[in-house]
């Protein structure tokens, strides 16, 4: 198979064994909580990053503007993916807090 | 994730290093001198793009590989007046012709344009698959 850009590999799907594994959760991986945490991180690590690239272009160190403004957007599409899974995780909270017991 | 919205900036920085040796050329068209004074016609200049290739440690999409000079004769002029005329009076020009360098522009400006559609596509892309989530 050609693969110019390099992009297919990285989304081929994963052996069955692995699928397998995913399915069954592994025994001693990372908890949910540190999942969240780390991409947590990550957001906050492209903020810094949008926010240090623009502040470089008003201070007349670089001149692609173009590459400012995309990291404002990856930013910004990523807090927007945060929100949503805080909110869903809110919802999950006030429906757990709903319940009879 | 961001990897089209890395492919279309790359291409937005290409068209616009494109564009700016265009504007050199067209602003440059009548220049004989170099910048210390002496008789030295402008040259062309050609953007040159390659595409990037993450096997070999080069980002995706594409990448300004060279700006090269046009080394074609200069446009010579009848100028028998001017202090730089040659011995049968003539005066080379840099060989720039505005109207090819016009149709450049555009074509440069559109690619531009394109890119950026790319871009907010993918933006869109990203945002309508977030409202699954919502």
């Amino acid at each position: 198979m050609t693969d110019p850009l390099g992009l297919i590999s990285r989304i081929a799907p994963a052996p069955a064994a692995a699928t397998a594994a995913l399915r069954a959760g592994p025994a001693d991986g990372p908890g949910f909580k540190a999942f969240l945490q780390e991409q947590i991180d990550k957001v906050n690590q492209l903020q810094t990053d949008a926010q240090t690239a623009a502040e470089d272009l008003m201070t007349g160190q670089r001149n692609d503007f173009e590459s400012v403004i995309v990291a404002t957007q990856k930013a910004d599409l990523a807090f927007k993916a945060l929100m949503q899974v805080r909110n869903k995780m809110m919802d999950a909270y006030e429906e757990v807090k709903q319940m009879r017991v | 994730m961001f990897g089209s919205l890395d492919i279309a900036t790359s291409g937005m920085i290409a068209n616009r290093v494109r564009m700016d040796a265009i504007s050199a050329n067209i602003a440059g068209k009548d220049v004989i001198l170099n910048d210390r004074g002496e008789y030295e016609p402008f040259r062309r200049r050609m953007v040159t793009l390659t595409a990037g290739d993450p096997s070999q440690g080069s980002p995706l999409g594409v990448h300004v590989a060279s700006i090269e000079l046009d080394h074609g004769d200069p446009l010579l002029k009848y100028e028998p007046g001017s202090p730089y005329a040659d011995a049968s009076g003539y005066v080379g020009y840099p060989n720039i012709n505005p109207v090819v360098e016009q149709m450049n522009a555009m074509e440069a400006a559109r690619s531009y344009e394109a890119n950026i559609m790319a871009a907010e596509a993918t933006k869109s892309m990203i945002s309508v698959a977030l409202q699954l989530l919502a």
